[in-house]
């Protein structure tokens, strides 16, 4: 249960207050103690703040690594997966949920033996919005966002992402807080450091 | 003959240092206010540029003088260029009149460490006060731009508005002195043994928000306010054309100004003899860069006042109370002086 406090505010200043000028003093005090205090300041391009575990940023590919939900155990067989490739089945249930669908450009053949591959996932990042949506649509659990937000790209082409960019951001950047518990920040102490001790609700 | 060649090196002397003092503190104050303002607000400041960032105001320097000199089209071209020296001179001009510590004596000569020993020294400063505004004023309107000149018009009004009570504020302080010789004020502390601050506090007050007023400080700055007015008078300048304009109203201005009160509320050089025979000039620049230091504190930490309420507050609260507080002291020099 949060706590309000509620605070009155009156019209005018009364006698007092106006004469011995106590709203300049508030203010001043309040400015003081953040002179002695320490500056809460990160010096961005030195030292970066890790982003939450539910932070949308670049999309990624889980791969294909035998930590798979049920509903990819039912299709596997007819799929050609790779060990360590992506596990995407290519349903196009992303671009169906995307608000704005032609980002996506997905295509899939069919092998040989009859399996489906997928050979192409690109994301023009341009026209994402990171609402994530297409993460929630994922039926295979595949899909998914990390915590890379320094995305600056010299030329519009370089801004479209391809398949083996989301697997390796897959492998290494959503592997290492996919199993962590779900907080808001994933590291308390550094945060602590930084904006102070937190009290959590929950 | 000697005498005179003497007293002609000396005043170039004082000129010089004057100058060069008042000119790198004014740079180095840019490098301070923006140090002092980030720390309170929980920022850091410049940190970038050298040690702590203290070659900040040099790296400034070269950036505004490296800038393309871009005049916009329908400014009145000879306005344009004299507002500048109009707004800066007057500000370098305050500084003839602060004494920055006891005279001393040199081969035999007395000197005094002012650059003009003036009989009128406050009634100098409230002139050259006034005389800021006109290059405001005329910024504002060779500028040929609607911010500008309201800027400049807010200024016009404010100054009216504020050099009244300044003036009476400090007519109270120079009716204790029986002086407008600076280096009266300070003796007659000096010997009375009482800064005139206790005497006059309500006076220190008002001086206080004349002198917020006069430099363009929160929570006064109506002539620059960020919000409405873009930046105000100068919008149309750029380079070092811009450059003058805060360094001469927000440094060099306050400067003196601060100067100027410690001077007439604190003693001006007055203090314990601790630091040897520095300890006159110590003290000097301790008070004023504890006033500077509230200026900033205050400008940092206050909103902004609408227009309209800054003159009101000028004409019926601090008016009427300059002036009661004037024929109190009048009354009370009377009958107890």
């Amino acid at each position: 249960m949060i706590k309000l406090k509620k605070l009155r505010r009156n019209d005018s200043l009364g006698p007092l207050e106006s004469v011995l000028f106590l709203d300049f003093i508030k203010g001043l005090t309040i400015t003081m103690k953040n002179l002695l205090r320490k500056p809460i300041t990160t010096q961005y391009p030195k030292e970066k703040i890790t982003p939450p575990k539910r932070f949308r940023g670049k999309h990624g590919h889980f791969v294909y690594d035998g930590q798979e939900p049920p509903s990819l155990k039912a299709i596997e067989g007819f799929m050609s997966f790779e060990k360590g490739k992506s596990r995407c089945v290519a349903c196009y249930m992303c671009q169906t949920a995307c608000p704005m669908p032609t980002l996506f450009r997905i295509e899939a053949i069919q092998m040989p033996d009859g399996t489906k591959k997928v050979v192409r996932f690109d994301m023009n990042l341009l026209n994402c919005l990171f609402c994530g949506l297409c993460v929630d649509a994922c039926p295979v659990e595949c899909l998914t966002m990390s915590d890379i937000h320094e995305m600056a790209v010299y030329r519009r082409a370089q801004a479209v992402i391809h398949m083996d960019d989301m697997e390796k951001i897959g492998a290494t950047n959503a592997a290492a807080v996919r199993n962590l518990p779900d907080r808001i920040w994933r590291d308390d102490k550094e945060r602590e450091t930084l904006w102070g001790k937190v009290k959590w609700n929950f | 003959m000697n005498d005179m060649v003497f007293t002609a090196i000396v005043i170039a002397i004082k000129i010089l240092v004057v100058l060069a003092v008042t000119l790198g503190l004014g740079a180095y104050l840019t490098w301070y206010e923006r140090k002092f303002a980030g720390h309170l607000q929980a920022r850091r400041g410049p940190t970038v540029v050298g040690p702590f960032g203290l070659l900040q105001p040099l790296a400034d320097g070269l950036k505004l003088m490296t800038k393309a000199p871009i005049i916009p089209r329908g400014v009145d071209t000879k306005l344009y260029y004299m507002a500048i020296m109009m707004a800066l001179v007057p500000a370098i001009m305050l500084f003839a009149v602060v004494p920055f510590g006891p005279s001393f004596k040199i081969m035999g000569h007395e000197i005094k460490p002012i650059v003009a020993n003036l009989n009128i020294a406050i009634l100098y400063v409230f002139a050259m006060g006034s005389m800021a505004a006109y290059g405001t004023l005329f910024a504002g309107w060779a500028s040929n731009s609607k911010y500008a000149f309201i800027g400049s018009l807010r200024k016009a009004a404010l100054i009216v508005s504020y050099e009244v009570v300044l003036g009476f504020a400090a007519l109270s302080v120079i009716l204790l002195a029986g002086s407008m010789n600076v280096f009266d004020i300070v003796d007659s502390q000096i010997k009375s043994g009482v800064w005139y601050i206790v005497y006059q506090p309500i006076s220190f007050i008002l001086f206080l928000f004349c002198l917020l007023a006069e430099s363009g400080r929160v929570p006064f700055d109506i002539q620059e306010a960020e919000a409405e007015l873009v930046t105000g008078y100068n919008v149309e300048y750029g380079g070092m054309k811009f450059g003058i304009f805060p360094l001469a109203e927000w440094y060099l201005n306050v400067l003196a100004l601060c100067a100027i009160a410690s001077v007439l509320y604190f003693g001006g050089w007055a203090g314990p003899h601790i630091f040897g025979p520095f300890s006159g000039f110590i003290w000097f620049l301790a008070k004023t860069f504890g006033l500077l230091f509230f200026v900033l504190w205050v400008h940092w930490t206050l909103p902004r006042y609408q227009a309209k309420d800054v003159v009101e507050f000028a004409w019926k609260y601090l008016l009427p109370i300059s002036i009661i507080n004037l024929v109190g002291t009048a009354f009370f020099i009377y009958f107890k002086g």
